[in-house]
């Protein structure tokens, strides 16, 4: 049995030829696992990425890599993608096996291409995805930092892949859906490409839904059954729109860890939304290089935390060319014994002139346990740039709550409005409305989990005037 | 007995007695005004009878068409039609105004009121006072002007229809034309189904909207009431007269 913590030579090589991989993935896989080799696993203490997630403590590296066992026949529950108007494609991924993937004929006749990364990797399209897997996460190759044992297991081991290209010039306006589904435990390992040619156009929508596997036994109390470890590529060409959204409303027994990353090129645009719901940990990363001039990067967010769940949310924006925006927007709630960790980190490069960056996080904590810790980090090398950033934590305004109550509103429904209200800065940024609606759905049903009577409302600073 | 009978009422807030007495009785169709200096207690009674829970009610009693309403919550007392037109309107993001007005009537009427009925009339009461259209896309009080605020207030007493209104320094802050187009949606608002307690601190909003009885506080009771003639002589003398007396 193979685990996070003893994957081998032999494994990576076994389990390449099994899937039939060409010859210059494996040597990938084999590179990263050596990578891997020279690693530790996270450390709180060293890193301070992990500063407040303790890795040790959350995620069970004894746990076996899930095979694609017999997934077919599964009964899988409804998700977001279901409910798409229209899909320009759709995915369907169960426990590491690409299940279903479908294309609209009218886009796939105009060129686009959504496909298992294995058969990507292994057709006419390996060129593209030579070029550009791990091109984001791998040290020296790409843009990015020095990456983490976590990210080379992956790069090492991934088994469900999607490949989306985007040709050149093609506005693929219907949205591409994928989704993942959990149905058993041990440790999946997704992975995505995509990539927008040239003034190319798209929404990609990845959902990740199951992962309750309340009758199985885990080493520790903060560990779960099962560990999801993603890594998300997406490479903007010149002038391209692209937009990327995550859906975690995994079950209670996954810990999540996603990098979800973008690089920019010239005059493109990446456009981020992530809801973070379900999962006992989540750390989940929202990052873009802005690698081209004029290359802009809207990464914003929710999260609603509950009894025993513990998320830590870090957007990295890089600017690396001048003339770049970014403007980063995240708003969590809390309830319940629950942790949440903003980082936000914008970093911008001394050649980085003109650079126009915003970062902003909002907390609301809903009632007494919860706790959330809110960093926004700027590190500026170059002088000629407009920055801006704000953190703020709080309970529900007393002042609000009684002007609403003071209009017959009732203090349950009140209460309702002003969490909704709270959000909507982000919820205005959503552009599928099945995206919309299902974030309003899972606020309100947040909301009805939340002990209202318990709701905690910030002393009342309301001017005694007379 | 009137609609709303306030009986030697006492009120403390954060450990300080505000008000030390104060009796007031208000018949729908009647329109009261209720003056006095900064720090006489006009706006802890107008909270008061709202009920906010800062806002401790230590004697007396405050009655609504005969009922002891001191138990109740600020949504149970709006929605029996005791409304209060605030001195300060709230900024609450994110909340759109138009979804917090039909929430509000559909609370008040306990019902739903179809969407064009409320819009309808949400367009004409927008119109009476002069608010733009535009409002409707905002969130609630969220970027308003001074002068919108107050307005927004009294459009929202003209949507919930109450039978007692208590305005609190409604007039504050407004220029004349402001006050002029408020006045008189307020004036509009009168009539046999209405009891309005207009509470000011000058008597400039008395010109437009002229009451049938003033009343004057300080320390917290009622030191003085009269008819409109009153308001004439705080014009003339202020409020020092009654300093000394009190």
């Amino acid at each position: 049995m193979t685990t996070l913590d003893t994957i081998t030579e032999d494994v990576v090589l076994g389990r390449s030829s099994d899937a039939g991989e060409p010859a210059w993935l494996t040597d990938r896989r084999l590179a990263a696992y050596k990578t891997w080799l020279d690693q530790d696993w996270p450390n709180r203490k060293v890193d301070e990425y992990w500063r407040n997630t303790p890795f040790d403590r959350l995620i069970d590296v004894t746990l076996p890599l899930a095979d694609d066992g017999d997934s077919a026949g599964v009964e899988l529950p409804e998700g977001v993608v279901d409910r798409l108007d229209n899909p320009a494609a759709t995915v369907t991924v169960v426990d590491g096996a690409v299940l279903d993937v479908r294309v609209a004929d009218t886009w796939a006749d105009r060129g686009l291409v959504v496909e298992p990364l294995r058969d990507a990797a292994a057709g006419p399209w390996a060129g593209v995805v030579s070029e550009h897997l791990g091109s984001l996460t791998t040290t020296g190759n790409g843009s990015g930092r020095d990456e983490d044992r976590t990210i080379s297991a992956n790069d090492a081991m991934w088994d469900a892949g999607v490949f989306v290209f985007v040709p050149a010039e093609l506005e693929v306006t219907d949205p591409i859906g994928i989704q993942h589904y959990i149905t058993r435990p041990g440790v999946h390992q997704p992975r995505l490409l995509a990539k927008t040619d040239h003034h190319a156009k798209a929404t990609i929508l990845v959902e990740h839904l199951g992962g309750d596997f309340p009758d199985v036994e885990t080493t520790s109390r903060a560990k779960t059954a099962a560990v999801v470890n993603e890594v998300m590529e997406v490479i903007a060409k010149d002038s391209s729109q692209v937009e990327l959204i995550s859906l975690n409303e995994h079950g209670d027994d996954v810990a999540y860890l996603s990098l979800q990353k973008a690089g920019a090129h010239r005059d493109a645009t990446v456009r981020h939304y992530s809801a973070t719901i379900g999962g006992a940990t989540v750390r989940l990363r929202p990052e873009v290089d802005l690698l081209g001039p004029g290359s802009a990067a809207f990464p914003s967010g929710i999260w609603f935390a509950d009894e025993g769940q513990h998320f830590d949310v870090q957007p990295y924006m890089r600017h690396l060319a001048p003339r770049a925006t970014s403007d980063v927007l995240y708003k969590g709630a809390l309830q319940g014994k629950s942790r949440a960790v903003f980082r936000g980190n914008v970093y911008v490069a001394k050649n980085a002139v003109g650079t126009v960056t915003n970062e902003n996080n909002r907390n609301l904590i809903l009632t007494p346990g919860a706790r959330c810790d809110s960093t926004p980090f700027l590190e500026i090398e170059c002088a000629d740039i407009t920055a801006g950033h704000g953190s703020a934590t709080g309970q529900i305004d007393a002042r609000h709550l009684f002007y609403l109550q003071a209009r017959g509103i009732s203090r349950e429904q009140a209460l309702r409005l002003i969490v909704l209200g709270f959000f909507n800065q982000v919820l205005d940024h959503i552009t599928v409305d099945a995206v919309a609606e299902r974030t309003l759905a899972v606020i309100e049903r947040e909301i009805d989990l939340a002990d209202l009577d318990q709701v905690a409302v910030a002393a009342n600073s309301l001017e005694l005037e007379d | 007995m009137a609609e709303l009978e306030i009986r030697d009422l006492t009120v403390r807030v954060d450990g300080t007695d505000i008000l030390n007495g104060v009796t007031l009785g208000l018949e729908k169709g009647k329109t009261l005004a209720l003056m006095g200096p900064n720090g006489s207690g006009k706006s802890t009674l107008a909270y008061a009878i709202a009920g906010h829970p800062s806002y401790e009610i230590t004697g007396g009693s405050l009655l609504f068409k005969g009922e002891d309403i001191t138990g109740w919550t600020p949504d149970e007392r709006n929605r029996a039609g005791v409304f209060l037109a605030m001195q300060y309107p709230v900024e609450v993001p994110g909340v759109s105004l138009t979804n917090f007005l039909r929430t509000a009537v559909n609370a008040r009427l306990e019902e739903d009121k179809p969407v064009r009925e409320f819009m309808g009339d949400l367009r004409q009461a927008m119109a009476d006072l002069d608010v733009d259209e535009s409002f409707l896309q905002r969130s609630v009080n969220e970027g308003f002007s001074g002068g919108e605020k107050k307005r927004f207030e009294i459009l929202q007493m003209a949507m919930l229809k109450p039978e007692i209104a208590v305005l609190d320094e409604t007039d504050s802050g407004l220029d004349v034309d402001a006050l002029r187009i408020v006045s008189e949606g307020i004036d509009k608002l009168r009539g046999p189904d209405l009891g309005v307690l207009v509470i000011t601190h000058y008597t400039r909003i008395l010109r437009y909207v002229d009451p049938d009885e003033v009343h004057v506080m300080l320390g917290g009771r009622i030191v003085a009431s009269g008819g409109p003639e009153l308001a004439d002589e705080l014009e003339e003398h202020g409020y020092e007269h009654y300093a000394v007396s009190a």
